[in-house]
């Protein structure tokens, strides 16, 4: 088994790890876009040192997205958007390096637990993956956009933010390789060439976090007399683990909610965290602190993201169905050696399925000392003065709009009209965290819950379909009752403190 | 030595004298070239097709190229904006189906693109079953349609998802009409889905593929996701150029059984439907032939030495190089074909 640790294998998984964080940590670029430009190099590497690479990528990528969250307040990649909730207030307390620091080491439990998961349970959790159903899957995207009420400062605001994200996200076309009909919705005439494939998310998330956060800089101006010495990066504000006291549950359970949403196709990694988080708030002592700088919520958001690493690579070794996209991209590093993924693989490959394993232990080992020791020289970026730094990120945030979906120049107008709406939603009171979730969620939300309907006939089904169901159900009326309490209760402080 | 301005212009000077004849053929074309193709995926064939073709075509005419995943439809809109030759595309029938079965996005390719050099067919279309179905052949399913029972068919709906269900109720019309009826399409997306109809019991039949279905055809038939092959849609004569221990615990001549003349669905009273999935080149309508006619060249050079053949039997493609007048005669009267089958369909007589 170990005859594989070839000082190759081992250096591709720590350059690997090293790129993905780089990518994570550029705004606009993502860990599928690490993936996507290293694959063609996997072809000559071979197989299992192809692997190493990409898989050290993935799990870079995905943990390099907590730096701007939680420092810029920009999310990295998409499933760092719950990072910023409390990463970005506590970054503004100057207490960036303290946030890190707890992302990173939640980062490295949730993906020690997948992992762990993956190895010894792989084929049993594939077969009870596909109890999915449509309905099922619809049920688990509801539940997350439940988080929307949670979330908002204004429930009633923060619901209509996300239904009006969930409305923007189905512009385009129902896209037949969805299921869709391939016919053209909420299109207004004359912009059929530009929008027939709607906006993208990864322009959208972008704009609304990092350019309409430019624009309202901008807006605010420096004031004078201030200078960059005045900013605390947090040196004085030491880490300790003993913040993760009490904290295991919330870790663990975290860990495990990536995980399981990873092993579900189609739901996608968003959803992880914010399900995570959410769950997170429900069960904390200080729910109200959410929101503000709770260390809590960054451990959750991480661990939750990370978790899915090892649960996406469940029905893909299992099945040979991605669990994300960037486990979708994982198969072409099959492919192109001509290797089949599917329910023989793990026991007609074990070589194969052990340096998987392997890598994926290295990678997550390598991104906790790269990302925990370098983090005092990644927290420095909040000390550059603005007008150097805001140009900077704004340049990698057009350039990852423009690579996203290899050279569409719609996505840097997309980047642009979302970075103003945001600067203005700021002004209509409405709230950006509904609105991307909306925004995010929507398409599957709309694609499993009219599938549902055409597979099984009428409405019933969302409640009688299977145990799964009804257990989502109960899930469902926890979060909202708890919603609806936590609304009131603010209600009553804000009422006594007037 | 001393490295100066002088000598790293030397040094540059001679490295260029070198490279000269390299890329001296290439002359006419750009320098870098971008190749899109019709699918979002970096895992699915038409990438893994177009990684292979545009790695030797590269090396062959000294320029780069690089194959960009845009999708079908971003992929037809670059392709019309640039008439320097700067951008090529790779798809396969896809690109005529979606036309003909009318999908937003797919304009008619023989129109308004000059269809290039084909380079090689995936045989892997196919039809599965549950390994616990009634259903044996193909046989069986048109004599259950025939007689009144309803068989539901997984699809993606709009190309060539849908083409081997068209042909099926083509033939179920031949055989009795009235009885395509009965042949119903269940609307799904990615593979991933139409597995997943078939795990839910929402269809008794699936579109599928060779590559990816194959381990699920291996697994003990006690087991829920078993299944079955019912039909391989592509020609004897293709399969036959697949490698003889086949994929997986399925050996070629499995295969040949499950494809025409073994398992036949009539296209007519004389011939059974057989589709290949011919992966070709489209270019810009407007672009400089030379530059056309050196890509075509090169591939000819390509095919006759005969490497990449190699790699693409590896990954499990057919090597299919037909030179661009060939490859526009042939997917012309291809097109032809399943445009009568769908219209039959559609006419309802």
């Amino acid at each position: 088994m170990f005859e594989i640790l070839t000082p190759l294998f081992v250096s591709l998984i720590v350059g690997g790890t090293l790129i993905g964080i780089i990518f994570g940590a550029i705004p606009g670029m993502t860990a599928t876009m690490a993936v996507a430009v290293c694959l063609p190099l996997t072809y000559s590497l071979g197989l299992e040192n192809g692997l190493a690479l990409l898989l050290g990528l993935y799990v870079g990528g995905i943990s390099g997205g907590l730096v701007p969250a939680i420092l810029l307040g920009i999310p990295g990649t998409p499933s760092s958007i719950t990072t910023t909730f409390d990463g970005y207030p506590m970054a503004q307390k100057g207490e960036g390096e303290k946030a890190l620091r707890i992302g990173i080491v939640a980062s490295l439990v949730g993906g020690l637990i997948s992992l762990l998961v993956l190895d010894l349970f792989a084929p049993t959790l594939a077969d009870f993956a596909i109890k999915f159903s449509y309905v099922e899957k619809f049920l688990i995207i509801f539940f997350a956009l439940t988080v929307m009420a949670a979330l908002s400062s204004d429930m009633l605001l923060g619901i209509f933010s996300g239904v009006l994200g969930i409305f923007i996200s189905l512009i385009g076309t129902y896209d037949i390789s969805r299921g869709g009909n391939g016919e053209l919705r909420l299109v207004p005439p004359g912009t059929e060439y530009w929008l027939e494939s709607g906006f993208s998310l990864l322009p959208v998330l972008i704009g609304l976090f990092g350019l309409a956060a430019i624009l309202e800089q901008a807006e605010i101006g420096v004031p004078k007399g201030h200078s960059t010495k005045d900013i605390n990066v947090g040196k004085h504000s030491r880490f300790s683990f003993g913040i993760f006291k009490g904290q295991s549950i919330n870790l663990v359970r975290s860990s495990l909610i990536g995980t399981f949403i990873g092993i579900l196709p189609g739901v996608g990694g968003s959803a992880a965290s914010i399900i995570s988080y959410t769950n997170a708030k429900t069960f904390s002592k200080r729910p109200g602190n959410f929101g503000k700088g709770e260390p809590a919520g960054i451990m959750a958001s991480e661990a939750g993201n990370n978790g899915l690493t090892g649960g996406a690579l469940v029905p893909l070794l299992s099945l040979g169905i991605p669990g994300d996209s960037t486990t979708a991209l994982l198969i072409g590093a099959f492919t192109l050696q001509g290797i089949q993924v599917g329910p023989l693989f793990i026991g007609n490959n074990p070589g194969t399925w052990d340096a998987m394993i392997i890598a994926m232990l290295i990678a997550n080992i390598a991104m906790f000392a790269m990302m925990y020791f370098a983090i005092r020289y990644f927290a420095l970026v909040v000390t550059i003065p603005k007008h150097i730094l805001f140009p900077v990120i704004l340049m990698m945030c057009v350039i990852g709009a423009y690579t996203i979906n290899y050279g569409i120049m719609f996505d840097v107008w997309t980047l642009l009209i979302f970075g103003v709406l945001g600067w203005l939603f700021t002004k209509l009171r409405l709230e950006v965290a509904p609105f991307i979730i909306g925004f995010i969620l929507g398409p599957s939300a709309e694609i499993y819950f009219i599938k549902s309907l055409e597979s099984f006939g009428d409405a019933t089904i969302f409640f009688t379909k299977s145990w799964i169901a009804v257990v989502l159900w109960i899930l469902i009326a926890g979060s909202v009752a708890g919603a609806a309490l936590m609304s009131k209760k603010n209600k009553e402080i804000s009422d006594e403190a007037v | 030595m001393k490295f100066n301005r002088r000598t790293l212009l030397a040094a540059a000077s001679a490295a260029a004298l070198v490279a000269a004849p390299l890329v001296a053929e290439a002359q006419n074309l750009p320098r870098n070239m971008r190749m899109v193709i019709g699918s979002k995926s970096t895992g699915g064939d038409t990438y893994q097709n177009s990684a292979i073709v545009a790695e030797a075509l590269s090396e062959k005419l000294g320029i780069n190229i690089k194959v960009d995943a845009v999708g079908a439809s971003e992929a037809f809109k670059a392709l019309g904006r640039d008439k320097r030759g700067t951008t090529i595309m790779i798809f396969h029938d896809q690109s005529y189906l979606g036309n003909l079965y009318g999908v937003t996005g797919y304009d008619d390719p023989f129109a308004n693109y000059a269809v290039g050099p084909t380079v090689a067919i995936n045989p892997g279309n196919a039809y599965l079953v549950p390994a616990d179905s009634p259903y044996q052949t193909m046989e069986d399913i048109l004599a259950a349609a025939e007689a009144g029972t309803r068989v539901r068919v997984a699809i993606q709906p709009g190309g060539v998802s849908e083409i081997g269900f068209s042909a099926m109720k083509n033939a179920a019309k031949l055989r009795a009409p009235g009885s395509e009826e009965n042949i119903v399409a269940v609307n799904t997306g990615s593979q991933s889905d139409k597995n997943q109809a078939m795990w839910d019991d929402l269809a008794d039949v699936i579109n599928g593929s060779i590559q990816a279905n194959e381990q699920f055809t291996q697994l003990d038939a006690s087991d829920e996701k078993a299944m079955r092959f019912v039909w391989i849609t592509a020609r004897p004569e293709t399969l036959e150029q697949a490698p003889e221990a086949g994929m997986g615990g399925t050996t070629r001549d499995d295969m040949l059984s499950y494809a025409s003349p073994e398992t036949s669905v009539p296209v007519s009273d004389s011939a059974d439907f057989t589709f290949d999935k011919e992966f070709f080149f489209l270019f810009n309508k407007d672009m400089d032939p030379e530059v056309i006619d050196a890509i075509d060249g090169a591939l000819a050079e390509i095919f006759e030495e005969g490497n990449i053949q190699e790699r693409q039997k590896e990954a499990f493609f057919i090597p299919n190089y037909l030179s661009t007048e060939d490859a526009r005669a042939h997917l012309n009267e291809k097109r032809d074909t399943y445009k009568t089958v769908i219209e039959d369909i559609s006419s309802g007589s």
